[in-house]
């Protein structure tokens, strides 16, 4: 039976603190970034950069245990994820551009190759053990001090841009073509949200997982989307779907034990549910009522 | 009004002054996919008109238009906006373009009528900054012009044809363009709403003075409420409307010799819409 003394003492400590703070960051990150990657079409695209990032983090790992930047071994991984995240994604719109590959077919290409890289760097290395693990499966109790900063300077950076560039980002995901007329810089702003996807997948990776990440990405967006209200509206109802579905998975999984990430995405999926037969029920009574 | 034609602004047209033409096209060839589009197009609409482009399907209304706007490269000739070749043309505030297509976009996609309206403020010298009050002022100004105050709230995808149809053209609007481009803005609207739509269209050329142009299938309401009708297949005629004018032989021009187009200007049915009065070049 859950012991809800025993979460008293555990809010008390630093490293659940951390948890919840990460945890919180990642959520707003992808809730912000999933719903104008929702209106992109582009929903799979957090699971290839996830699957890139497992690639630089594997990459990270091998060079920490080959000796190489042996001070910031902690920490390390995170930042060849990052490397390895922003290499994916522009390759995914260099191969749009092109004409190489359509999105759909990219992302897919790069989840495999990104995930092969892992593999083979890993069995090189005469495997990580439980630590790639907590990569794979996500262990937001392993979120050390410094990984709280990386993401909350990551974090910040992507909410800040989604607060100044609202009103541009939400006038080329609509019509790419006339926002360009009205003076859009469509180019750069492309580039920097392709920027921000990867950061959010990065600092997300701890929280859920990998394998996870793109449903943190994509579900809180859809479920605010089963509301049909207003754009900020949408937004504003994502970011608290996010936040509510990271706390009340970590609360939970601190009562019982199971795997947070696993937790986490189950609470978000049945939150999805919830909207989406909540709204379907107030359209029957408003029909019956109208009827 | 005279039937513009090349040069007849002398000297003036070539300043950008306050008379010089809305639009100007001089000699001017388009190619589309390799074919020739437009031919010789030479003709001017000034500020203030109410013009109808008319023409059979695939006769290059919508190359025209484009022509104007430089989306499409000109093969020959020159365009003119308010007296500066389109190439040099950087003034893209004063001019509002509503493309064929352009409500034909994802009825799932979350934004409110106004939200949508106030997209039409974005510009370059706001990049990265909120919308002022003056912002909001003249999105409130659009609504109320194109009779969509009262689903402000609403989100798009779930308007009627014409209310959509409205809604795009405030987010034109709310630029205060002096120029108002509009591509079959009618397609796939009921009668009832097109007679509407095009009364608050006339309200804005006649109480805003700004020079309306649109491409439109719909030739009696072209003889009925505008000034001066484009006439496109291939070759371009253009004539104002007068009552003493032979639009049956115009549109043969265009449309061929056994089209037949039975026009009766007593019948124009003007609904009581103030301002709209026809304006005889």
């Amino acid at each position: 039976m859950a012991d809800l003394g025993a979460l008293g003492t555990l809010l008390g400590l630093a490293f659940f603190q951390r948890s919840l703070l990460g945890g919180a960051i990642a959520a707003l990150a992808c809730a912000a970034v999933g719903v104008f990657v929702l209106l992109r079409k582009q929903a799979m695209v957090g699971h290839g950069i996830a699957h890139v990032s497992f690639g630089g983090v594997a990459v990270g790992k091998y060079m920490v245990v080959a000796g190489a930047f042996v001070g910031a071994a902690e920490t390390f991984p995170i930042y060849t994820a990052l490397v390895a995240a922003v290499a994916g994604m522009w390759l995914v719109t260099w191969m749009r551009r092109r004409g190489v590959a359509g999105s759909d077919a990219g992302i897919g290409l790069i989840t495999a190759v990104g995930f092969a890289i892992g593999l083979v760097v890993i069995s090189a290395a005469g495997g990580f053990n439980r630590d790639i693990l907590s990569y794979l499966f996500g262990d937001v109790t392993t979120i050390g001090a410094q990984d709280l900063v990386v993401s909350a300077v990551l974090g910040a950076v992507i909410l800040a841009f989604f607060g100044v560039f609202y009103k541009e980002m939400l006038s080329m995901t609509f019509d790419e073509e006339s926002a360009r007329l009205t003076g859009v810089p469509v180019r750069a702003l492309s580039v920097a949200f392709d920027l921000l996807v990867a950061f959010t997948i990065v600092l997300s990776i701890k929280v859920v997982g990998i394998v996870l990440v793109s449903a943190l990405v994509v579900l809180p967006g859809l479920g605010a989307f089963q509301f049909r209200l207003s754009f900020r509206g949408t937004m504003v109802a994502a970011m608290a779907l996010a936040v509510v579905s990271v706390v009340v998975g970590i609360l939970l999984s601190a009562l019982y034990p199971v795997a947070t990430g696993g937790l986490i995405i189950l609470v978000a999926t049945a939150m999805l549910g919830a909207c989406a037969a909540w709204v379907r029920l107030g359209d029957e009574r408003d029909g019956a009522a109208a009827g | 009004m005279t039937t513009a034609t090349m040069g007849t602004k002398g000297t003036d047209a070539s300043k950008a002054g306050p008379k010089a033409p809305a639009v100007d096209v001089r000699g001017v060839d388009i190619a589309r996919d390799g074919e020739l589009a437009i031919s010789g197009a030479t003709f001017a609409i000034e500020q203030g008109d109410y013009v109808g482009i008319v023409g059979p399907n695939g006769g290059g209304k919508t190359t025209l238009v484009q022509g104007f706007l430089g989306l499409l490269p000109l093969a020959r000739g020159e365009v003119r906006l308010f007296g500066t070749p389109v190439g040099q043309f950087r003034d893209w505030s004063r001019v509002g373009y509503v493309a064929q297509n352009a409500t034909a976009f994802d009825p799932s996609f979350p934004l409110t009528v106004r939200e949508l309206v106030a997209l039409g403020r974005v510009r370059r010298e706001v990049l990265g900054r909120p919308l002022t009050s003056e912002d909001w002022a003249r999105v409130e100004d659009a609504l109320l012009l194109m009779d969509i105050k009262d689903v402000e709230r609403r989100r798009v995808g779930h308007l009627s044809g014409g209310q959509k149809q409205r809604v795009f053209v405030a987010k034109a609007l709310v630029r205060s363009p002096d120029l108002l481009i509009l591509d079959e803005p009618a397609t796939g609207v009921d009668a009832e709403a097109q007679e509407r739509f095009y009364g608050l269209l006339g309200n804005v050329n006649a109480q805003r003075g700004t020079t309306v142009v649109m491409v439109s299938h719909d030739l009696a309401t072209v003889f009925c409420r505008m000034s001066k009708v484009v006439c496109v297949n291939r070759e371009v005629h253009v004539s104002p409307i007068t009552p003493e004018m032979d639009e049956g032989a115009l549109l043969r021009k265009v449309y061929g010799e056994h089209f037949t187009f039975v026009f009766h200007r007593h019948e124009c049915a003007y609904d009581g819409v103030e301002g709209v009065a026809h304006r005889h070049g």
